[in-house]
This record gives structure tokens, C-alpha cells and sequence, in this order.
């Protein structure tokens, strides 16, 4: 760290700091550019079909598909931005973005890997400090503004399969949040704590997921809900209302919402991993290294974000009515009940 | 810090209150939201400034805006004109308000007496807890109470053959 710090005149705290502005935003933009060519791979693999391979990097090299990715970026970029006439420009405009900047957020406050102590100085592995006194609240709060990028295409496209989308989308985002938070404030409550590396230094014997195991299956269905994911894609829902939110996009706006997605993705497998798989933990190993440790978070990373798109091309999509008798009458329930246990057993054991 | 903040939050409630459309007005909402998030921030209370944005700018304005779509699909007829009543009770109502915030500000002790120097440590939720619990249980009961009543009355309004 000293090393490459001097190498760029620069102090070691500072040089640390511009490094993790650096991971936390490219690591999960890449990610989730990657996660588009997943998607594309794995449905085919799970549907039992061959999937986009025709690009070809300079005319010759297969790679598994892998060119696609570069063909839709350029395909994206050249394409004619189209806005439609009875659109509201400015907020046509402004949507992607309000979609785009809270998923580039959320990551921010997780630790990817053990704290790196060197030449007297600790180095934090995640862009918030740890005593910030945000810790969790800090996702979720940027978790509930995400939804105004759905609801700002939607509205400003002027288009009625998009009203709906965006309707639906505020809907849902409002049924599950209650479920999700109460699932995380149980975390709470069993860590004593509510910053993130402190609930991950709680779970170096146990993993959450077993003592808070119907916690956990409230906050995973949530965070599909949370997602926009099939099972709970109503916002696009393409069989019914064409693409929803953002039937009318097109070109690099388009893009944005896409890749926004993306990252929601990579960040709600993130906080998956940090509440209930014991973050940057490995298990049996008592004091990991910090590659060690970080090679153990981006392994279950990339095995969370695997389960969503797993999910995605299994599970069919629910009726919205039954999206709504789930989130009042079975995830809110579970969650309270889950909250109260908690509760007691901590009142039991004083 | 405080000026940006601090323009923020007048200007979007500025916007918000001349804002002919009705969407723009509620995401006007939401910056002004965003703005005392920030001023709760360099007060150094961090619990309040993600409370802030997950109950106001979270839940509340998109269930606003929910409504509003709901109801009136895109383009909105001409509002009524406002009686001169209305407009000249709600400016007194606000200046009233405003004169009150004014004087709790200027009798506040801290005027006289500085606080001591340094940085205070950042509130966190378990000071938030003691506070709300221990300090003030009673009004915590009673709001919670409240909040209980209007539920239950809103369920009766609207589902009349319980």
C-alpha cells in the first residue's frame, strides 16, 4: 500500500481512498456489464438452446459470446435518440439518471474484504468508514429512492403501458419495503449493532442465515421485489403491458435503465451476503487473510448474482394480485413474527 | 455545506409550491426532502438523515405520487381558483409558523452560551432509542396511538359494509 501510494506522491490514506472510489464504483459496473452476457448465456444454457455467439472479435475470436457485450455497446451509442413527441423532455431526460446514480450508491457502505492493518494504519474495505452512524440504514434508505427512476420514465413517457408499469412499481415498492426493513432490523437486534462491519464480525462463528433463517427468507424474496425481477417484474411485464416503464426508451437511455438494473443486482446480492453469509468470512478459517477475505466475498457475490438470474429463468411470473396478498398477508406477518421472536429470546436471555 | 443544503431545500420547496404539474411537484418534494436529509447530516446526526429519506422521500412521496397517478392518468384539468380566503389563511398560517420557528430559534440557550469546541460524536440509534423510549414515552405513546386511531378511521371511511 506505502509502496504504491509513494509511487503516485501521494499520502497512504488518500491514495487508499481514491483506490476504493475506484473498486466500489468500477467493480460493480463491471459486474454487472457482465452479468447482461450471464443472463443471455445462462437462459439459453437452462433453456436448453445456444444463446448469442455470432459476434466475433475482430472477425475471428468466439470467446463464448463475450463480443456481444462490446457489439450492444456500440450498438447502443450509434443507435438515432429517439424521444417521443407528447414526452415530458427534461424528465425523459433526467430518468435514466435517476435510476443510474442510487444503484451506483448502495454499494458504498459494504465491506469486500477484512480490514487491511499495515505500517500502523488500518485500511477499511468499503468507501464508508465504519462509526459512520449510517451503517445499514444507508442501503436501504438508497433503496427506497430507487424506485423514482421507474416512476419518472414511466410518467414521462406519456404513455399508458408505462403509467401502469411505474404504478405497479411504486406499489410493490412500498409492500415489500416494510418486510425488508423489519427482517433487517432483526439483524439488528441478534448483531447489538447496526454497522455493517460489526454484523459481519458477529457472524464469525455462525452465519445469520441459520439462527434468521425465515429473516433471510423474507429479505431474499424482498430483494427480488426490490429488483424488479422476475418473479416480480411488474414494472415491465412484457407479456402485459408491452415493456412498461421503458417501452418508450431506446439508444443509450435505454441502457442506462438497463444496466441500472444490473447493479441493483450485484448490490442486493452484496447486502444478501453481508447480512446472512457472514460478509467477507470463511468459514473454518478463524482469521482469514485479506485476499483470502476478499476473494471469499466476491466468490458468494458472484454465486448470489447467479442466483438471481437462476431464479429468473425458472420461476414463472406471479399475478399482481397474488404479488400483493404475498407481501401484506405472508411477508409482513412472517417478518413481524420473526422480529418478535428475536426479540423475546434476547428479553430471555437479558 | 450549510448554504447548499440549505438552497436545496428552499429551492425545491420554492418549485414545489409554484409547480403547475403535479408529478414535477412531488419530485420538487423530494428535493426539498433531500435537503434537510443533508442539514440532519451536518448536524451531525446521521440516524435522522437516512430516517429522513427512507420514511419521507421513500415511502410517503411514492405513495403520494401513486396517488396522483392514479387518479389523473397525465394531463391535469385547470385547478380551481382559490378563494381570497384560502390564499390570505394560508399565507397567515404560514408566516405564523415561520415567526415561531423564528423565536424558538433566537430563545434558544445556545445562542448565549456557545457550545463547547470540537466535533460532537454522530447520533446513533441507540442514543435515538434511549431518547425515544426513556425521554419521551409518553409522547411516543400518544403519537403511536394517534397514528393507531387514523387507521382504524381510514379502514371504516373507505370499507363501509365491514
Amino acid at each position: 500500500m506505502e509502496f504504491l501510494a509513494r509511487l503516485l506522491h501521494l499520502q497512504p490514506q488518500t491514495f487508499w481512498m481514491i483506490a476504493k472510489v475506484i473498486i466500489v464504483f468500477a467493480g460493480p459496473l463491471t459486474l454487472a456489464a457482465l452479468l447482461t452476457w450471464v443472463e443471455r448465456r445462462g437462459s439459453a444454457m437452462i433453456q436448453d438452446r445456444i444463446g448469442p455467439n455470432r459476434a466475433l472479435l475482430f472477425g475471428r475470436w468466439r470467446l463464448l459470446g463475450l463480443p456481444q457485450l462490446a457489439a450492444d455497446g456500440i450498438k447502443f451509442f450509434l443507435k438515432e435518440d429517439l424521444v417521443t413527441a407528447d414526452a415530458n423532455k427534461a424528465l425523459f431526460w433526467l430518468a435514466p439518471f435517476l435510476a443510474f446514480v442510487p444503484a451506483m450508491m448502495g454499494f458504498a457502505v459494504i465491506p469486500f474484504g477484512r480490514s487491511l492493518v499495515q505500517g500502523g494504519q488500518t485500511y477499511h474495505m468499503s468507501l464508508l468508514e465504519p462509526g459512520n452512524g449510517m451503517g445499514m440504514l444507508y442501503p436501504l434508505a438508497i433503496g427506497s429512492v430507487a424506485v423514482y427512476g421507474i416512476l419518472t420514465a414511466a410518467w414521462s413517457s406519456n404513455n399508458k403501458w408505462s403509467i401502469l408499469g411505474g404504478m405497479r412499481a411504486s406499489a410493490q415498492m412500498v409492500s415489500y419495503e416494510l418486510a425488508m426493513s423489519l427482517a433487517v432490523v432483526a439483524i439488528f437486534l441478534r448483531t447489538g449493532g447496526y454497522d455493517p462491519h460489526e454484523i459481519i464480525a458477529h457472524q464469525a462463528v455462525l452465519w445469520n442465515v441459520i439462527p434468521q433463517f425465515f429473516g433471510f427468507l423474507v429479505f431474499f424474496v424482498c430483494m427480488f421485489a426490490e429488483t424488479n425481477r422476475l418473479p416480480f417484474d411488474f414494472a415491465e411485464g412484457e407479456s402485459e403491458i408491452v415493456a412498461g416503464f421503458h417501452t418508450e426508451y431506446g439508444s443509450m437511455k435505454f441502457a442506462l435503465l438497463q444496466l441500472s438494473e444490473y447493479v441493483h443486482i450485484v448490490t442486493a446480492a452484496a447486502l444478501i451476503v453481508t447480512l446472512y453469509f457472514g460478509g467477507w468470512q470463511v468459514p473454518f478459517v478463524a482469521a482469514p487473510s485479506v485476499t483470502l477475505s476478499i476473494a471469499a466475498f466476491v466468490l458468494k457475490l458472484v454465486f448470489f448474482c447467479w442466483v438471481f438470474i437462476w431464479i429468473r429463468w425458472t420461476v414463472p411470473r406471479f399475478r399482481f394480485d397474488q404479488l400483493m396478498f404475498m407481501g401484506w398477508k405472508v411477508m409482513l406477518p412472517l417478518s413481524l413474527g420473526n422480529l418478535m421472536v428475536q426479540a423475546f429470546l434476547m428479553y430471555r436471555r437479558g | 455545506m450549510f448554504l447548499t443544503f440549505a438552497l436545496i431545500t428552499l429551492l425545491g420547496a420554492l418549485s414545489l409550491a409554484f409547480q403547475k404539474n403535479l408529478v414535477v411537484a412531488g419530485l420538487c418534494m423530494v428535493l426539498t426532502f433531500f435537503g434537510v436529509a443533508g442539514l440532519f447530516l451536518l448536524l451531525a446526526n446521521p440516524v435522522a438523515a437516512a430516517l429522513q429519506v427512507i420514511v419521507y422521500s421513500g415511502a410517503i412521496v411514492v405513495l403520494v405520487l401513486f396517488v396522483i397517478m392514479l387518479l389523473s392518468a397525465h394531463e391535469e384539468e385547470e385547478a380551481l381558483k382559490a378563494h381570497a380566503i384560502q390564499r390570505w389563511g394560508s399565507a397567515a398560517a404560514a408566516l405564523a409558523l415561520a415567526g415561531g420557528a423564528v423565536k424558538v430559534v433566537l430563545s434558544s440557550s445556545f445562542l448565549r452560551t456557545p457550545p463547547s469546541p470540537g466535533i460532537p460524536p454522530p447520533m446513533d440509534l441507540g442514543a435515538l432509542g434511549n431518547a425515544l423510549f426513556k425521554n419521551h414515552l409518553a409522547a411516543f405513546e400518544i403519537v403511536g396511538l394517534l397514528l393507531l386511531a387514523t387507521m382504524v378511521g381510514a379502514v371504516v371511511l373507505v370499507k363501509r359494509d365491514l
